[in-house]
């Protein structure tokens, strides 16, 4: 592999890549089979998504100023939240990093050509097209207002048009399987010679651990829309009770999928930071295999823990017990991830830019996010914290403190490779600390607010809530124009940004090896992996040398 | 061209699927057979989804070939019998757990069906429909 | 007629065959997981009303359940021997094989119709169309529900699988698979037998208990 270029030459923009070749034009973008491509539409189409799911975000936000009626009616305020949820999810934080930054990095991490198959790739996306389609038609047909959950007996007897919200769902959820479908196969069979499990980039295991979880959870997710939508549509009565059916059996298949569902979204998130915190300390990962195993350890101890959704809602105490305890040891895989990648920062060589100041972010939002998630898993608490704003704080810290600072980092770092230009770094500080801080004025009061007792998705509230409300609507405001005025610098860079060459950040990863913006087929010749992923120290204490005596063919 | 070491022994896998073939037939009728002598409760269900559990072994192993397959497939499908195990047993100990009056009218020790103040299939008929 | 070309981000026709198998198994994993829901429905209402679940159990016509299961049981081995002339190059052998699994879940769906109208007329469709009074024990409703949930699916698997078959053995049939790659016939062939393997358990569960 080339080493990164001296110091002397100047950054040069690669002539031939993606974007132009082999074909330019609408029509080769839409039956494209380049992952990289595909990468870019999931990328544009979920920021998109995000958008628009951040416009209803500031329109709660803007009701909620004062206690009464601000801008809208209950009934819209119920569908806004609602369409909140759906389209922050299902559209844009579960595809978002996996099939947008995972759809471009994944084959070039792992030295491959492509992804194992590139027609379902393909697929993948006009499938979410398809989902995002009937979802966007469900809502402007007036929407659901049962919230995101769908919880029963209401979204089987609501007079809301809940169903399409159901199909669209249904329907992305497919995506979803075919995406991790085709990145565990990737991994398994198209990793260069040289590369076994253990030279991986952090970025593919984590990735790996996520598209387990889509194989293993959508289905259930998938089936438990239908049996809504039928019975909704029909009445068949699984979970009507004057049939004799039990309307917690619902909670429990959502969640089963649901609870997993969070990890999908932040297993990716972790994926990036793990990339992140390597380049900007230009120093090996501490612990490789711990934080590559906690990624698998989080995968599946992730399923195990989904009970403590229904802490309230009539299940066993036996149940609960054993949900609450697991709920608990999930949380120490990504304890272990925290601390390795502190440990990495140490003695590192740290080069303070925008993706390093989202890190730090992420850092802190996860850990305190993290912890009060072990507090709701404490059954005596989670019975006064259950549907206030404590619980709707602590996932948006995670959500958006964690899964979008890593989006944001994401953007950056990888920024000069995907478009072959370099963002304004003043600009991108200046956006971070807004970002930020109107972040922890967004959220932190919402934490105090659910501990007062302020319930969740309620129209009207008491008097004595209302400084913290707007409070947190003016931190909303602030978190807003940080995002837009990356959107702006962003877009602006795509033209007038200067040109990054193929690896501005001296970064040791093996997508830094390909020109910028890369060229169709990734590599002109398969390369021959012979060090290690992270590798900027050779002294590097749990880490094979980079010499290895002669390259082998990937197992 | 042919690949000797991904189909080694070929000729012995058609009397394999004959053998697996007698198997589950007979263990079908046995199956059948069994369900008429109606056992008492629980060892009707334990003998019925025992037999069902070594047919669905023979198919997966014989028929689908798993018996002399790469680690990597067995483990996807023995990964998702463990789920399957989970989401049906942690559900069943849920409602079996439960203060009683937490389950589903009808169902045992719980109130009457049809629930304290409604009747089936009247009351159903009056509350249904959009 | 060329067997399927090396794609060009393969190193190898092995390697490819590899990976579309696996590709496979985690396919059918999805498939598993999706029968779950309904099993676990299935299991949780079972164990909640056992009379109702037991009388409405034996309501039906176990026999053609039973005749169904030797029906599919045949048509897994008529598949597997299918594929096992793929594997030998001889694809005729294989157009054969298919068609006579297709034949074979034909009768199989054909026994499927006559079970549902047998149903309708006694009234025993799912949720506002039941009125069947043949089983007082409460959870007679949801025990038809989930039957026709359960055998619906599963029957909607049998004709993709059919399809699949069709496709597949037809390609056979002209000689497009040689013995160095015939994999998109083993993978019809490991769609088939789940369809099977499912009805393995459907048929105990929601016949004989």
């Amino acid at each position: 592999m080339s080493p990164s270029l001296p110091a002397s030459e100047a950054p040069a923009y690669a002539p031939r890549n993606y974007l132009n070749a082999p074909e330019k034009g609408w029509r080769s973008w839409l039956t494209t089979l380049d992952h990289k491509r595909i990468g870019v539409m999931f990328l544009v189409a979920t920021s998109v998504f995000f958008a628009v799911g951040g416009l209803f975000a500031m329109l709660i936000r803007i009701e909620l100023l004062t206690p009464g009626p601000t801008i809208m009616d209950a009934m819209t305020y119920n569908r806004l939240f609602t369409l909140h949820g759906v389209v922050m999810i299902f559209l844009f934080m579960i595809p978002a990093i996996p099939s947008g930054f995972g759809n471009f990095l994944l084959p070039m991490m792992l030295g491959a050509r492509d992804v194992a198959f590139p027609r379902l790739n393909l697929l993948s996306f006009y499938v979410y097209l398809t989902g995002a389609a009937v979802a966007l038609y469900g809502m402007i047909a007036g929407g659901a207002d049962t919230g995101w959950t769908f919880y029963t007996p209401y979204s089987t007897t609501t007079t809301t048009n809940v169903v399409p919200i159901l199909l669209g769902a249904f329907i992305l959820g497919f995506s979803s399987i075919l995406t991790g479908l085709n990145f565990i196969v990737t991994t398994h069979t198209l990793r260069a010679p040289g590369m076994g499990w253990m030279k991986m980039p952090l970025f593919v295991w984590s990735i790996y651990a996520t598209s387990i979880i889509q194989i293993l959870a959508t289905p259930v997710l998938g089936m438990t829309l239908l049996l809504v939508a039928l019975e909704h549509a029909f009445g068949w009565g699984i979970f009507d009770p004057a049939r004799g059916g039990d309307p917690v059996l619902f909670q429990h298949f959502f969640w089963f999928y649901s609870h997993p569902a969070v990890y999908i979204m932040v297993l990716p998130a972790m994926a990036v930071i793990s990339e992140v915190v390597c380049a900007f300390s230009h120093k090996n990962i501490f612990g490789y295999k711990a934080v590559a195993y906690s990624s698998l350890g989080i995968a599946f101890v992730g399923f195990f823990t989904w009970g403590h959704h229904l802490f309230t809602s009539g299940q066993s105490a036996v149940d609960a017990g054993i949900f609450g305890i697991l709920s608990m040891f999930v949380a120490i895989f990504t304890a272990i991830k925290v601390f390795n990648w502190t440990a990495t920062l140490y003695k590192g060589s740290i080069s303070f830019k925008a993706p390093f100041a989202y890190f730090v972010g992420f850092l802190f939002f996860l850990v305190f996010g993290g912890m009060t998630g072990v507090a709701l898993a404490t059954v005596s608490l989670d019975v006064d914290w259950h549907d206030t704003y404590f619980v709707v704080a602590h996932f948006h810290f995670i959500m958006v403190g964690g899964v979008i600072m890593a989006f944001l980092a994401a953007l950056h770092y990888w920024f000069p490779k995907i478009t072959g230009r370099m963002y304004p770094e003043g600009w991108g500080l200046v956006a971070a600390v807004m970002i930020i801080l109107g972040f922890n004025f967004t959220f932190i009061p919402q934490f105090l607010l659910g501990n007062m007792g302020m319930p969740r998705r309620y129209f009207h509230y008491p008097e004595r809530f209302q400084a913290l409300n707007v409070a947190s609507t003016a931190g909303a405001s602030v978190l807003a124009l940080g995002l837009v005025i990356v959107l702006v610098y962003l877009v602006l860079s795509l033209k007038f940004g200067a040109v990054a060459g193929s690896n501005p950040w001296r970064s040791r990863g093996f997508e830094w090896d390909t020109p910028s913006p890369p060229p169709p087929e990734n590599f002109l010749v398969t390369p021959v992996i012979t060090r290690g992923p992270h590798e900027y120290d050779d002294s590097a204490p749990d880490f094979p040398p980079s010499t290895a005596p002669e390259p082998k063919h990937a197992s | 061209m042919a690949d000797p070491a991904a189909h080694k022994n070929e000729h012995s896998h058609r009397k394999r699927y004959l053998a697996v073939w007698v198997a589950l037939a007979v263990l079908t009728v046995l199956t059948y057979t069994l369900a008429r002598i109606h056992l008492p409760g629980a060892w009707a269900v334990t003998v019925a989804l025992l037999i069902a559990v070594t047919k669905g072994t023979l198919v997966a192993l014989f028929f689908m070939h798993l018996w002399d397959q790469t680690g990597a497939n067995r483990l996807v499908f023995a990964t998702s019998l463990v789920f399957v195990a989970l989401l049906i047993g942690l559900v069943i100990a849920d409602n079996a757990t439960r203060f009683p009056l937490a389950n589903p009218p009808g169902s045992l020790g719980a109130l009457p069906a049809g629930g304290a103040d409604r009747d089936l299939p009247e009351a159903a008929a009056e509350t249904e429909g959009p | 007629m060329q067997a399927s070309p090396l794609a060009h981000h393969f190193e190898s026709l092995d390697k490819q065959a590899h990976a579309a198998r696996l590709a496979m198994w985690i396919f059918l994993a999805t498939e598993v997981l999706l029968f779950t829901a309904l099993f676990a429905a299935y299991s949780l209402y079972r164990f909640l009303y056992p009379e109702g679940f037991a009388q409405s159990s034996r309501s039906i016509e176990t026999w053609i359940g039973f005749v169904n299961t030797l029906v599919l049981v045949t048509s897994s081995f008529t598949v597997a021997t299918g594929f096992h002339h793929a594997s030998k190059g001889n694809g005729k052998g294989t157009g054969i094989f298919f068609g006579l699994s297709v034949l074979l879940a034909l009768v199989f769906l054909g026994f499927k119709a006559v079970e549902y109208t047998h149903h309708f007329q006694e009234g025993q469709l799912p949720g506002p169309f039941y009125h069947y009074e043949g089983v007082k024990a409460p959870g007679a409703p949801l025990y038809f529900a989930l039957y026709f949930l359960i055998t619906g699916l599963h029957a909607f698997h049998v004709v993709v699988g059919m399809t699949v078959l069709i496709v597949v053995g037809t390609l056979a049939y002209r000689g497009k698979y040689t013995v160095a790659y015939h994999v998109p016939v083993e993978n019809a062939a490991l769609y088939w037998h789940l369809v099977d393997l499912i009805w393995i358990f459907v048929f105990p569960l929601i016949y004989l208990i």
